[in-house]
C-alpha cells in the first residue's frame, strides 16, 4: 500500500466545465488520491503479519513475538512471545551506567488492542545485537532492578502529577506511567 | 468471499459459504492435479520426477506448500511468484546457460543448521563452481530459474515484489488463482518444455495446449495473478496436519532454496576475480543473508494462520466504519464533499502541478476518490500497479455500497477498540486543563497580556478586528463558491443568472461591511481597516478581496491605505536612516515582506488601471496629509511612491492624459518634490556597503524621469554622495558584485541621461 | 473559531498530505520517534518507516526496530516539516469545516 504515491504524474491542466459534471465524459485524471484503505488500522497491520515484532504495552512492558493474527480493534495474537526487561545497574561512580536486559519466554499472547502503545517490526539483521550499552543478564536480576526503578519512577511521577493537578491539569493519562 | 464487484454485498461476509467452496475446490484440484501429474509423467518423466521430489506437489500434503513468509521484501528472488516479463513490457528472457550449483541436491533436502549454512557458504565461496552441466541444472531446476530471473530482471522483479504483499491480502480473487494457475503450473511446464527453466514462463500461456481438456475454462487475465495466497487458504483446513509436519522434517522449497543456494551463484564464477577483502565481504553478506533466511524459516511455520480472506474481511469492516463515520462522499453534493476533504483535495491537486485560480471551477476537486474510481475503473484489466489500484477501488466501492444499503450507524465508539476516539466527541474534547477562577476577579488570574504588538484601539479592539478578518474570509469563500457555480456568461439562463447575481451583490455588500473601510476616519483612534491590515491574514486577504470588489471599492481601499500610510505597521517604526545600520527586527521584516508580496501587487494592478486624475489625487493625499519624510524613509513607502510616479510617467508616454490633468499632475509633483528634497539624502537604508538599496534607486529613477531639468540637478546634488560612494566602493568588489551595484545606480543615472561610466 | 481538530480528524485530510514526509512523533511517555509517515488511520494511529529514536540510548528496546505502528491515543505531538504544510490553505480548510459544522448545527 505504501507504494502508492501522491506524486504520480500530474493530471492534465484545466478542469471540466462546471455545468458538465453529471453525465459528461470522465474528468481528466486528477492528482493521484490515496485510496481510503490506506487509512484503516487493518492496512497498517497487513504487512506486519507473520513478522517478528516488538510490542510496547501501556504499562511499559516490552514483548517480542511473531504477529500471527489481528482484528479491527488491533487485538493481536503473538506467537513465541518473549518478554524483555531492561534495567540499568545503579553505579554512582559510572556516568555511563551499564545497562542490562533479559528475556523470558511466554509463548502465545493475545493482547487486547487498547493496551498497545506501539509496535514495531524488528530488523532481523540487527535482531541478535544487544542494544548499545546493554548486555544480557539473568532474568531475575534484571527484573528486580527494573521493578525497583519503576517504583522509584512512579513515586516521582505521582508527585509531579499532584503538582500538576493543583495547577489545573487533568487528563486521561494522568496517573498512568507510560514507559 | 466474492470475487467480483457485482456480487451482492451480503456475500462479502459469508465465511461459511466461502469455506465450503474452498473445500470443494480443494477436492477438485486434488483430482485434477492427479490427472495432470500422470500426464506430465508420461511426457517427461525425469523432470516431473525432479519436481516431485523437490516440491511438495504431491497430492497429499498441500499444507507443505510454502506460505508467504511475510518477509518477501527481504528476498532478492521471488518465492512463489512467477514473473511474467510481459507485464513490464519486456520479453521474458530465457536464461541461457544455467550456472552450476556446487551443492548436491541432497543437501537441499534437509534443513541445515545455521553453522552448516555458513560453513557451506564459505566453502562455496572458496571453490569457484564449475560451469553448468545440464544434469546439474536439472537437479535444481526451479532454483536456477529463479536465480536467473532475479539476475536478469532485477528491477521489474523488485517492483512486482513490492506490489504483491499489498495486493494479495485484500484481494479475494486469489482464490481463483489458486484453483487454476497455481496447481496447473508444474504439470503444464512439464509437458510443454523440455527444460525445467521454462518455469519462467507464465503457466497460463501454455495452458490451453496442455490442460485444455482438464481445465475447460480458458484462463483469464485475472487468474494469472501470482498464486501466493492460496497456500494460505489450504493451511487452515489442514492446520492440524501441518502442525505435525512442522514438528518433523519437511522443508518447503523456498527455504531450501534460500538456505542451500546463496543468491550470488551466478556471480560466483567471477568471484575469483575479486580481491580477498571483497571476497570476505561477499561471504559475510551471504552469511548474514543465510542467517536471516534461517530465522525467517524458523518463523514461517505458522505463516498464513491469518488468511487473506481474514485480512480482507477486517479491512472491509474498517472501511465501513470509515464510511459511516465520514459519510459517503458520493451521496453529498460536490460542494459538501469538497468542504469535508478540502485541504487534502486541493493540496494534492496543487502538488500535482495544478494551481487553481480561485476563479476557475474548483468543482473538479470535488470529485473525491470514490467518485473518480468509478470512471477509472472501466477499461481492460491490467497487471501491475494499475490493476492493484483498481482492485482497491472496487473494494471501496463495495464498502460504500454496503454502507448505503445499511441503516446509518453513527455510533462509532466501539468498546475496547484501538482507536476509542469517538467522532461525536470531536467538538467537545475531554478537557485537559481545568483552572478554577478565584473570587478576586478576572484580572488577578489572567496573565498580563501586555505583550500585544497589534494596535488596540478603543471601540474596536483586537478581538473585533480578528472577527472581521474571519468574516471577510468566510464571505470570500462563499463568493468563490458562488463564482464557481456561476453559469458561463454567454448562457442566457436569465432567471438563474439574475438570482446568482443578486446573491453575489449581497455577498459583496457583506464583504465590504466586514472590511470596515467605510468607518469614519478619526484622528485619535486607529481606523478598523488599518487594524485589519496589521494582521498577516488581513494582509493576505487583500488579493482575494480585490477580485470581488468593484473598481470603486478597490479605489476606496487604495485611498484608505494611502491616507493611512504612515500608520501602517509596515511604515510606522520601519524608517531607515542613511548611514545607520538597518535595525528592523525579524517581525517587522516579515511584515514588510508579506506586505510586498500580498498587498503591493494588488495596489500595483489597481494603479495601472487608474487614470491620471486618481494617480494625481493619491500623490496629493500623501503630500498634503502625511509626513513625506517618514513615508519616504521606509521601503513600503518608497515602493508606493515609485508605483505612483511611474504610473504617471506611463500615462504620459501613452498620451492618455489630457493637458489639464497633466498640468495638475506636474503641479502636485513639484509640490511633492519640494517636500521630499530635504529627505532625499536620508532615504538610503544602511551604509554604502550594506546594499539592499535597489528600491531606492528605482524610486530615484521614477523621480528623475518626471523631473524638470532644475529638479534633476537638485536631485543629483541630493544623492551624489551615495552615487560616488557606491561607485568607489564597487571598485573594491569582485566584478559581478560590482556590476550589480553599478547597475542599480545606473537605474537612476540613466533616467536623467547620465551613466556611471561618465564618473570614471 | 476554526476547528482544527475536526479538520485533522475527519478523513485524516491533513495527515494524508504528509504521507511520505519525514515527521517526528512525540509520545506521551516522552519518546520521540522520527521516521517517514507511511499511514494514518481514522484513530490517528500512525505508521512510520525507517525510524530513528531521538535519544536512542534511553530507549534501548527500539534499537532493532525498523518501522513502528503507534497508537493514536499515546501521541502527544507530531512535529511537522514546515515546508509540507500550506498554512493559508489549511486556514481556509478549517474555516470551511467550521462553517460546515455551524451550518449543520442549525
Amino acid at each position: 500500500m505504501e507504494h502508492l504515491s501522491i506524486h504520480d504524474p500530474p493530471p492534465q491542466p484545466g478542469g471540466p466545465h462546471p455545468g458538465a459534471m453529471m453525465n459528461a465524459p470522465p474528468p481528466p485524471p486528477q492528482a493521484q488520491q490515496l485510496p481510503p484503505q490506506m487509512f484503516t488500522t487493518a492496512a497498517q497491520l497487513l504487512d506486519l503479519t507473520d513478522k517478528k515484532l516488538l510490542l510496547v504495552l501501556r504499562d511499559g512492558r516490552k514483548l517480542i513475538g511473531i504477529l500471527r493474527s489481528w482484528d479491527q480493534f488491533a487485538n493481536l495474537v503473538l506467537q513465541s512471545t518473549v518478554e524483555r526487561v531492561f534495567a540499568t545497574v545503579p553505579d554512582p561512580r559510572d556516568p555511563h551506567r551499564r545497562g542490562l536486559f533479559a528475556d523470558k519466554l511466554h509463548g502465545i499472547f493475545l493482547v487486547r488492542g487498547e493496551n498497545v502503545l506501539l509496535l514495531g517490526e524488528i530488523d532481523l539483521d540487527k535482531d541478535d545485537d544487544p542494544p548499545v550499552g546493554f548486555e544480557k543478564a539473568e532474568f531475575g536480576l534484571v527484573e528486580k532492578l527494573a521493578n525497583e526503578q519503576k517504583a522509584a519512577e512512579k513515586t516521582k511521577e505521582t508527585k509531579r502529577i499532584k503538582k500538576l493537578a493543583a495547577l489545573g491539569f487533568e487528563g486521561e493519562n494522568m496517573g498512568e506511567i507510560l514507559l | 468471499m466474492t470475487t467480483g464487484a457485482d456480487h451482492s454485498v451480503g456475500k462479502d461476509f459469508d465465511f461459511f459459504g466461502a469455506t465450503a467452496k474452498v473445500t470443494n475446490a480443494m477436492e477438485e484440484e486434488h483430482q485434477r492435479f492427479n490427472l495432470q501429474q500422470q500426464a506430465s509423467r508420461t511426457v517427461r518423466a525425469p523432470v516431473a520426477q525432479t519436481y516431485n521430489t523437490n516440491y511438495a506437489y504431491q497430492p497429499t500434503p498441500p499444507a507443505h506448500r510454502p506460505a508467504r513468509t511475510g518477509y518477501e521484501k527481504y528476498k532478492e528472488e521471488p518465492t512463489e511468484l512467477q514473473i511474467d516479463a510481459s507485464i513490464w513490457g519486456v520479453a521474458p528472457k530465457k536464461p541461457v546457460t544455467p550456472v552450476a550449483v556446487s551443492q548436491p541436491p541432497a543437501t537441499a533436502r534437509k534443513m541445515m543448521s545455521l553453522e552448516e549454512v555458513e560453513a557451506a557458504m564459505r566453502a562455496e565461496a572458496k571453490q569457484a563452481p564449475p560451469v553448468s552441466l545440464p544434469s546439474q541444472a536439472q537437479s535444481q531446476p526451479l532454483y536456477h530459474a529463479r536465480e536467473f530471473q532475479a539476475a536478469a530482471e532485477a528491477s521489474p522483479h523488485s517492483r512486482q515484489e513490492k506490489i504483491d504483499p499489498i495486493r494479495q491480502p485484500i484481494d479475494g480473487r486469489h482464490q481463483r488463482g489458486f484453483n487454476t494457475a497455481d496447481y496447473q503450473q508444474p504439470a503444464a511446464q512439464g509437458i510443454t518444455h523440455g527444460h525445467p527453466i521454462t518455469i519462467l514462463q507464465r503457466p497460463s500461456k501454455h495452458a490451453p495446449s496442455t490442460s485444455g481438456s482438464v481445465m475447460p475454462n480458458p484462463i483469464s487475465q485475472e487468474q494469472q495473478t501470482p498464486p501466493i495466497a492460496p497456500t494460505q487458504i489450504l493451511q487452515n483446513p489442514n492446520r492440524s496436519s501441518s502442525e505435525g509436519n512442522r514438528m518433523g522434517i519437511p522443508m518447503h522449497p523456498i527455504h531450501k532454496s534460500q538456505n542451500s543456494i546463496p543468491r550470488g551463484i551466478p556471480q560466483q564464477h567471477q568471484l575469483s576475480d575479486l580481491s580477498e577483502r571483497e571476497k570476505a565481504a561477499f561471504v559475510e553478506a551471504e552469511a548474514r543473508r543465510a542467517k536471516r533466511n534461517h530465522k525467517i524459516h524458523l518463523m514461517s511455520g505458522n505463516n498464513g494462520l491469518m488468511t487473506p480472506q481474514d485480512k480482507s474481511f477486517i479491512t472491509r469492516i474498517q472501511l465501513q466504519q470509515l464510511v459511516s463515520a465520514t459519510g459517503d462522499p458520493s451521496e453529498q453534493g460536490n460542494e459538501a464533499a469538497l468542504a469535508e476533504d478540502f485541504y487534502y483535495q486541493v493540496l494534492s491537486s496543487l502538488r500535482a502541478g495544478q494551481r487553481p485560480n480561485p476563479n476557475q471551477p474548483l468543482n473538479n476537486f470535488a470529485q473525491t476518490y470514490l467518485f473518480q474510481t468509478g470512471t477509472r475503473r472501466s477499461g481492460p484489466r491490467h497487471h501491475g500497479p494499475q490493476n492493484h489500484v483498481q482492485r482497491m477501488e472496487q473494494q471501496v466501492q463495495r464498502a460504500v455500497e454496503a454502507a448505503k444499503n445499511k441503516p446509518k450507524n453513527k455510533q462509532l465508539v466501539i468498546e475496547g477498540s484501538l482507536g476509542k476516539i469517538s467522532f461525536s466527541n470531536a467538538k467537545t474534547p475531554k478537557p485537559l486543563l481545568n483552572i478554577k477562577r478565584t473570587e478576586s476577579g478576572p484580572e488577578t488570574n489572567r496573565p498580563a497580556s501586555g505583550q500585544r504588538t497589534h494596535p488596540v484601539s478603543q471601540g474596536h479592539n483586537a478581538k473585533d478586528t480578528l472577527r472581521d478578518i474571519e468574516n471577510v474570509y468566510l464571505t470570500l469563500m462563499k463568493m468563490e463558491d458562488l463564482t464557481r457555480s456561476m453559469p458561463p456568461p454567454n448562457e442566457l439562463n436569465d432567471q438563474n443568472v439574475a438570482e446568482k447575481q443578486d446573491e453575489f451583490n449581497h455577498l459583496n455588500e457583506q464583504l465590504w461591511n466586514h472590511l470596515r473601510v467605510h468607518e469614519p476616519i478619526s484622528s485619535t483612534i486607529v481606523h478598523p481597516f488599518i487594524s485589519f491590515m496589521s494582521y498577516p491574514k488581513g494582509k493576505r486577504a487583500i488579493p482575494r478581496v480585490f477580485r470581488y470588489l468593484s473598481p470603486t471599492q478597490r479605489t476606496t481601499i487604495l485611498t484608505m491605505i494611502v491616507i493611512h500610510l504612515d500608520q501602517l505597521d509596515v511604515v510606522r517604526g520601519a524608517q531607515v536612516q542613511t548611514g545607520e545600520p538597518i535595525s528592523h527586527d525579524a517581525a517587522t521584516r516579515e511584515r514588510i515582506e508579506l506586505f510586498s508580496l500580498a498587498v503591493m501587487p494588488s495596489l500595483f494592478q489597481l494603479l495601472n488601471e487608474s487614470d491620471l486624475d486618481i494617480v494625481t489625487g493619491v500623490l496629493g493625499l500623501i503630500t498634503q496629509n502625511l509626513s513625506v519624510d517618514l513615508v519616504a524613509r521606509t521601503r513600503i513607502g518608497v515602493s508606493m511612491l515609485t508605483l505612483i510616479l511611474s504610473r504617471a510617467e506611463l500615462i504620459k508616454q501613452a498620451g492618455q492624459a489630457s493637458e489639464q490633468s497633466w498640468q495638475q499632475w506636474v503641479a502636485t509633483f513639484n509640490l511633492f518634490f519640494n517636500i521630499l528634497e530635504p529627505t532625499l539624502h536620508n532615504i538610503f537604508p544602511g551604509t554604502v556597503t550594506s546594499g539592499e538599496d535597489i528600491y531606492v534607486w528605482q524610486f530615484l529613477a521614477a523621480i528623475g524621469i518626471g523631473a524638470s531639468p532644475d529638479e534633476q540637478q537638485r536631485l543629483v546634488f541630493a544623492v551624489k554622495d551615495r552615487v560616488m560612494g557606491t561607485v568607489s566602493m564597487a571598485k573594491t568588489l569582485p566584478p559581478d558584485m560590482a556590476k550589480e551595484r553599478l547597475d542599480n545606480v545606473n537605474l537612476f543615472m540613466r533616467s536623467i541621461g547620465l551613466d556611471v561610466e561618465l564618473l570614471n | 473559531m476554526p476547528d482544527l481538530t475536526w479538520t485533522i480528524g475527519k478523513r485524516m485530510a491533513f495527515f494524508k498530505t504528509l504521507i511520505d514526509h519525514e515527521v517526528t512523533v512525540e509520545l506521551k511517555n516522552d519518546i520521540q520517534i522520527r521516521g517517514t509517515l507511511k499511514s494514518v488511520d481514522q484513530y490517528l494511529n500512525i505508521k512510520l518507516d525507517d525510524i530513528q529514536v531521538v535519544d536512542e540510548l534511553k530507549y534501548p528496546h527500539l534499537s532493532s526496530v525498523k518501522n513502528v505502528f503507534i497508537r493514536g491515543s499515546v501521541v502527544r505531538y507530531v512535529h511537522l516539516p514546515a515546508a509540507a504544510v500550506d498554512v493559508p490553505l489549511l486556514e481556509d480548510a478549517t474555516r470551511r469545516e467550521a462553517a460546515n459544522q455551524a451550518g449543520k448545527g442549525k
